[in-house]
């Protein structure tokens, strides 16, 4: 397996670096784009429910840039208060919440494949811009706006802040990879799965492959958000 | 007849006013004029009275009309580093006073921190802190992460907070190991090795991972050499496994201390512990973790190429604490210890005065949104602060010499 994983990660590095971009869609503004295609996905390392390691794929499709913010979110729900200042900060939301804004832009929540392909490409790696944590590369809690990390790094597509800043929801339900026998009591269709951390936990917890779940109906006091993404037809 | 009526009447008013009035046990405050142990005394009183929980410390106490009458209602997130600094505190007020009085209530807080243990039913699992409840509070919905809480299977009636941290990690090693020196007798000291072989060998055979009852790494939890993790959290891992060999004897802790060292260079990583700039970034609640780690490492280890490399980091953290304005509790400890644990003299009148100078807290109003059926009440209700801080400061101050006893 490790030898697959190995030849896979070799071949499949090459598109990102020299596919020309003029083959690709036009994304929508605010947007990026994701081709279709296989990637590696899950962890030899992580917890446990990150395992096993294994190819999946997805479609093309397009996914936000940034996470959705108060101002736009804002739009959507014009109850929504937030502090004077705070415009371009990542939204905290409900899943519910964050599902039903992405039906009024027309463009729906990530599934877990297109969320870890659009954060880390194709070549496995822990982070979307590498493999080596430094606190420069991620926006500091969320005491910071959206895209302030000093390095700014991109994830392989131009996705920001997809390590840190406030945790990601997905579509998903909380269930076991395909192969994955380890049980755990929280599987099923009653939590649903968020990605990418907040800085106020420990690194390991913005890994690309790092999972956790939440009900849809509350945070559950995590700071949580999202982004959207969309078809490419 | 008439004394009768009046006893009815002065029960009545005595029910009301500690029930509904003055719930809390103790009220009495010091003046800010003071002296240092008269203030530390009745700080101590307040601690004992409102905050203790079965040989636990609860952090920040709401009072009534919040939530129940009994000092129920609290944070229990920060509960084991509140509890080890009392404990510390008694620990080296014994070592001074020999009183036996002093002895017990170390022992007490001790069984609380076993306590803490036994409720997750998990040996080596270590709960944030726990209640005895018929069921579940308002304030678990509120003040933390809910998922984390637990009802316990080993202990009927009682419900636990999970997802311990990486401070709650130090803490332990450095309150234990503390009451291990000063405090403990052979039975206890055989409990308390008997407790850290447990944690740490919990956290070892998980890869150097604190794991919580769902298989997950906590939140804060990673000390593993195969995962990114803060720099700090390798000055604290070498630590817990220098405290847990020096305390079992046991030959595993060592190995993975130098396995750590030798082939992941924990040394050199630890040497980052202090995010030094943006200094906006600088944080001295990391700063006293940092320093409880040092404190226990520089005194255990005698391999004079470590003992550079700690002291390397002292001197990093002294370049941050000699500034500091003593506006942070933990600020007169950091001046102490770095005198303790360096042999120079840094005690400047302006620092004695900021030691004499330490308080604990103040009680402030919060209004608190209280879960219910539809929605949501807002409630106004009184916050008490933890002294444990400076509590542990002037017993530790006490022992090393730093502060007289008619301050």
């Amino acid at each position: 397996m490790k030898f697959i994983l190995l030849f896979f990660s070799i071949i499949t590095a090459f598109p990102i670096v020299g596919e020309s971009t003029k083959n690709w869609l036009t994304p929508p503004q605010g947007m990026v784009y994701v081709p279709a295609g296989s990637f590696i996905m899950g962890s030899t390392y992580g917890d446990p429910d990150e395992r096993p390691q294994h190819i999946a794929s997805t479609k093309a499709f397009f996914i936000e840039k940034y996470e959705v913010s108060n101002a736009e979110y804002a739009l959507f729900d014009t109850s929504y208060a937030f502090e004077n200042g705070k415009e371009n900060f990542s939204v905290v939301v409900t899943w519910e919440q964050a599902a039903a804004y992405a039906k009024w832009a027309g463009k729906r929540l990530p599934t877990e494949k297109e969320w870890e392909k659009a954060a880390r490409g194709t070549d496995g790696r822990v982070f979307p811009w590498g493999n080596t944590y430094n606190n420069k590369f991620v926006v500091w809690d969320r005491t910071h706006p959206r895209g302030s990390a000093l390095a700014k790094p991109e994830s392989p597509y131009g996705c920001y802040d997809m390590a840190g800043s406030v945790w990601e929801w997905t579509d998903d339900w909380y269930k076991p990879y395909p192969g994955n026998n380890i049980p755990m009591e929280q599987y099923g269709e009653k939590y649903k799965v968020m990605r990418g951390g907040s800085n106020f936990n420990n690194h390991s917890f913005i890994r690309t492959t790092q999972r956790y779940y939440v009900p849809p109906n509350s945070t559950a006091n995590y700071p949580v958000g999202f982004r959207c993404v969309k078809d490419a037809e | 007849m008439y004394n009768r009526y009046f006893s009815l009447i002065a029960g009545i008013l005595l029910f009301c006013s500690s029930e509904f009035l003055f719930s809390q046990t103790v009220n009495k405050f010091p003046a800010k004029t003071d002296p240092l142990h008269k203030k530390v005394a009745m700080f101590t009183e307040l601690m004992l009275g409102n905050h203790w929980n079965e040989g636990t410390f609860l952090q920040r106490v709401i009072f009534p009309p919040a939530g129940s009458t009994k000092p129920l209602i609290a944070w229990y997130s920060d509960c084991l580093d509140v509890t080890v600094e009392m404990l510390v505190a008694y620990c080296f007020k014994y070592a001074i006073t020999k009183n036996n009085d002093d002895l017990q209530r170390a022992n007490q807080i001790f069984e609380g921190i076993l306590k803490l243990e036994k409720v997750t039913g998990v040996p080596g699992l270590m709960a944030r802190g726990f209640y005895k409840t018929d069921k579940p509070l308002w304030f678990e919905q509120v003040l933390w992460y809910p998922l984390e809480w637990h009802a316990s299977t080993s202990m009927p009636g009682y419900r636990w907070l999970g997802d311990l941290s990486a401070d709650k990690f130090t803490s332990l090693f450095y309150g234990i190991g503390i009451y291990y020196e000063l405090c403990a007798d052979e039975k206890n000291k055989k409990r308390a090795a008997d407790l850290l072989d447990r944690f740490a060998g919990r956290c070892i055979d998980y890869n150097f991972k604190l794991v919580d009852l769902d298989g997950k790494m906590t939140l804060w939890g990673n000390y593993c050499p195969d995962l990114p993790h803060q720099s700090l959290n390798s000055l604290e891992m070498l630590m817990g496994l220098k405290v847990s060999h020096r305390i079992t004897g046991k030959e595993r802790f060592h190995a993975a201390y130098n396995m750590l060292i030798d082939r992941y260079h924990y040394d050199d990583q630890q040497l980052e512990s202090k995010v030094m700039w943006p200094t906006e970034w600088r944080n001295s609640y990391d700063d006293d973790h940092a320093a409880k780690s040092l404190y226990m490492l520089m005194r255990y280890e005698d391999d004079r190429s470590l003992m550079i490399k700690y002291r390397m980091n002292l001197n990093i953290h002294w370049y941050d604490w000699q500034n500091h304005d003593f506006s942070f509790q933990g600020d007169p400890w950091f001046i102490m210890l770095y005198q303790v644990l360096t042999g120079e003299n840094v005690m400047t009148e302006d620092r004695i005065e900021g030691i004499k100078s330490m308080w604990g807290f103040e009680r402030e109003m919060r209004t608190f949104k209280i879960p219910v059926n539809d929605g949501y009440k807002l409630v106004e209700s009184v916050v008490e602060g933890h002294a444990s801080t400076m509590i542990r400061n002037y017993w530790f101050g006490r022992y090393y010499g730093f502060i007289d006893p008619e301050w």
